[in-house]
């Protein structure tokens, strides 16, 4: 009874857009994002591996087969978004793996203990790995330095490369300044696929978390609608990221394939 | 100096941001979604293409998520 009163009287709910310290390892100091990051990372290591030991030629029942539906989708999209098959056929697995990094950090996140409902030094213990910014920088840096790695070998050089953003010759002055703004613009990409990602998991948390606090007693019954939306986006969202970096690749890609038709 | 302290300025300024925020968004979303049924509706070949749909939509949704996120620095 005094724990309702108690409730009646919050002035609203505790959210968080930022991790924070729960704990320190030595000098080093260990955030709830980051400790979660950990689990599910020996989750999803886990359960991969296992599933990749399990898939033989002949498909079988089971939660086996959402597995290799998700793998053969993802492939099947990468496949398409490139115009050769042999370079497809040698950049899939990095997408592949994004994705289901991606998609099952997201979905550990939803699980019911984690979030705001068990606090440690007035910070969620357990926080989604995607739902921090240092995470998802993380992902879109490594995502982008592997994307221009590849453009710069397949197009034959850095110079090759810095070429592809020149609809024509840089001495004309239009095509130097579409060119220097076509470069800016390549910069941002990383922050606009980490800030994507990140702003989709952690206000999905804060809306899960806002209507679990509208909801008093009754919070397992308003937060479900949302967390079964949440289910959805964050899906989508990872369906996303790995499809916008496998087209940053394919343009350059397709682009150099282009060119060796024309000339020869 | 009297405006600030008759009323919270701030829920007013979280309000607006929120309002100016996801009307751009909306109407962002209603444009793709419409267009991508009036391609379909023309030509039901078009209807392979929901994932770039899609992609718009994330890219367009991004902005309604900036300006939710700017809600929380406004104190």
């Amino acid at each position: 009874m005094l724990g309702m009163f108690k409730l009646i009287a919050d002035s609203g709910p505790i959210v968080h857009i930022a991790p924070g310290v729960i704990f320190h390892i030595g000098k080093y100091a260990i955030t709830n994002s980051e400790f979660y990051g950990w689990i599910s990372l020996i989750v999803i290591f886990i359960l991969l591996v296992i599933a990749a030991r399990k898939i033989t030629i002949f498909p079988k029942k089971g939660p086996l087969q959402l597995v290799e539906v998700t793998t053969e989708f993802i492939i099947n999209t990468v496949e398409t978004s490139f115009e050769d098959k042999d370079k497809a056929k040698k950049y899939r697995p990095y997408f592949v793996t994004l994705f289901f990094f991606i998609l099952l950090n997201n979905w550990l996140g939803l699980l019911p203990f984690v979030g705001e409902g068990f606090t440690l030094m007035g910070f969620p213990i357990l926080r989604p790995f995607t739902a921090d910014l240092n995470a998802t920088f993380a992902m879109g840096a490594i995502t982008m330095i592997y994307v221009y790695y590849s453009s710069i070998k397949e197009s034959g050089g850095f110079i090759d490369y810095l070429k592809h953003f020149f609809v024509g010759s840089p001495k004309n002055p239009l095509f130097l300044i579409i060119g220097i703004l076509e470069m800016i613009t390549d910069i941002t990409r990383v922050l606009s696929l980490s800030l994507r990602l990140f702003l989709n998991i952690a206000i999905g948390e804060i809306v899960i978390a806002v209507f679990s606090y509208l909801g008093h007693i009754l919070a397992p019954l308003t937060a479900l609608p949302f967390t079964l939306i949440e289910l959805f986006v964050t899906a989508l969202q990872a369906y996303i990221f790995t499809i916008l970096s496998v087209m940053y690749l394919a343009i350059v890609v397709n682009h150099k394939s282009e060119e060796h038709a024309e000339t020869t | 100096m009297i405006l600030a302290t008759a009323v919270n300025t701030a829920i007013i300024a979280k309000g607006l941001m929120i309002a100016g925020g996801f009307i751009g968004p909306g109407i962002g979303i209603g444009l793709i979604g419409g267009n991508y049924l009036q391609a379909v509706g023309r030509n039901p070949e078009a209807a392979k293409f929901l994932g770039q749909a899609l992609i718009f939509v994330a890219i367009v949704e991004l902005f309604g998520l900036l300006a939710f996120a700017s809600i929380f620095i406004v104190k």
